[in-house]
């Protein structure tokens, strides 16, 4: 229960009407945010366990596939990746510190930084395709001159369903980073509202988070 | 969590922690320099992933680079999501999360890796080792012809053990 100031004059035009006070509203909003991070980590983990036991039973065959990969693609894209976070941990400062301008400056930097992401994977996936390095039976790896192992075909069905699906988790970041730039832009924000920011913050992380373990497996594999 | 419904007065307690001001929403602003310096590590880190993948350090390999990656998710996960300063409740729900995640993951792979010995003590013998040697075979040969044809792509496949 509140105090009877806060349900009558003293509330502030984003305090919803089922909360009591403003601190109830961003627990509420963030203890969801949390939840909602840690199934990402348990739907990521499925994935990482499928790439564990390929790479259990075909240690060379893994070794072998992965050397295709493009290392300074995948690299470049964590650089960018790492920056996007940092850019975004900066707007989340300057949403708290009142700091519109840069608040907008930083969302546009990551938004950036997320659509440079995702042309880098475009030309990733299209050299792919390109050399028949597909899932299943869309493998043709050895009609393209590749004498790879037999069942590289698993290999890219695991590096197109984890890549992709993380690739699917970028294209939703730049959606919501977006909504949330439209909504800096009409002043929505400050150091009283911002757990909007901060959660976007927090599935953004995610993003990058889930890269990192990403790009040594699948990129890096000795 | 961290906001009791006390009254003004009252003193309020948050893991074991005084909180002074209860009822104002302050909450902690990470310094630019902390973003700046988390970041710096980050990008070490990245190019340390990189020096591990070239050192050929051959089975330690694995364990180190998820070291590395694991060390890196903690400071994404510590001051860019900035856990470190929040309500300890969120990081018992990642800690949950984790420790799930990992008893998936032992049970899985140790399975994986005992009753492969059991099939083998009962003389089952997989059809993949069978497979397996065939494309051994198919490779080598395929690679002697062509290097018999001058061209030299160099990747296929090691031979089974």
């Amino acid at each position: 229960m509140s105090t009877k100031a806060s349900e009558h004059e003293d509330r502030p035009w984003f305090l919803a009407h089922h909360f009591d006070t403003v601190g109830q509203q961003v627990s509420s909003a963030k203890l969801g945010m949390w939840l909602f991070a840690c199934t990402e980590v348990l739907m990521f983990s499925g994935l990482f366990l499928a790439y564990f036991i390929i790479r259990q039973l075909y240690p060379e065959m893994v070794l072998t596939a992965s050397e295709e990969l493009n290392k300074t693609a995948g690299g470049f894209n964590t650089i960018v990746l790492l920056t996007s976070s940092f850019t975004m941990a900066l707007g989340v400062r300057a949403a708290q510190t009142n700091n519109n301008k840069a608040l907008q400056r930083n969302l546009l930097i990551t938004i950036g930084c997320a659509i440079a992401f995702m042309i880098v994977k475009y030309f990733e996936y299209t050299a792919k395709i390109e050399h028949g390095l597909l899932p299943g039976e869309y493998y043709s790896a050895l009609e393209h001159g590749y004498m790879l192992p037999k069942y590289s075909r698993v290999f890219y069905g695991v590096y197109f369903t984890m890549t992709g699906l993380h690739g699917v988790h970028v294209l939703v970041g730049i959606g919501v980073l977006s909504w949330i730039y439209i909504r800096a832009r009409r002043r929505e924000f400050s150091s009283e509202n911002y757990v909007a920011v901060e959660n976007v913050g927090i599935y953004w992380h995610i993003v990058d988070l889930v890269w990192i373990f990403l790009f040594p497996l699948l990129y890096l594999v000795k | 969590m961290a906001h009791s419904d006390s009254t003004q007065n009252s003193t309020v307690y948050l893991n074991g922690k005084l909180v002074e001001n209860p009822h104002e929403d302050t909450h902690h602003v990470s310094p630019v320099w902390e973003f700046s310096l988390v970041f710096g590590a980050l990008l070490f880190l990245t190019i340390l992933t990189y020096l591990v993948s070239y050192a050929g350090l051959g089975p330690a390999s694995l364990p180190v680079a998820m070291l590395i990656a694991f060390i890196k998710g903690s400071l994404v996960v510590g001051f860019f999501m900035h856990l470190k300063y929040e309500d300890r409740f969120y990081a018992f729900l990642l800690c949950v999360t984790i420790l799930f995640v990992s008893i998936f993951f032992t049970f899985v792979l140790f399975d994986m890796s005992t009753t492969a010995e059991l099939n083998e003590e009962a003389g089952i013998e997989y059809k993949r080792h069978v497979e397996d040697s065939a494309e051994a075979a198919e490779a080598a040969a395929a690679r002697q012809a062509a290097e018999a044809a001058g061209a030299a792509p160099a990747p296929a496949a090691a031979g089974h053990h």
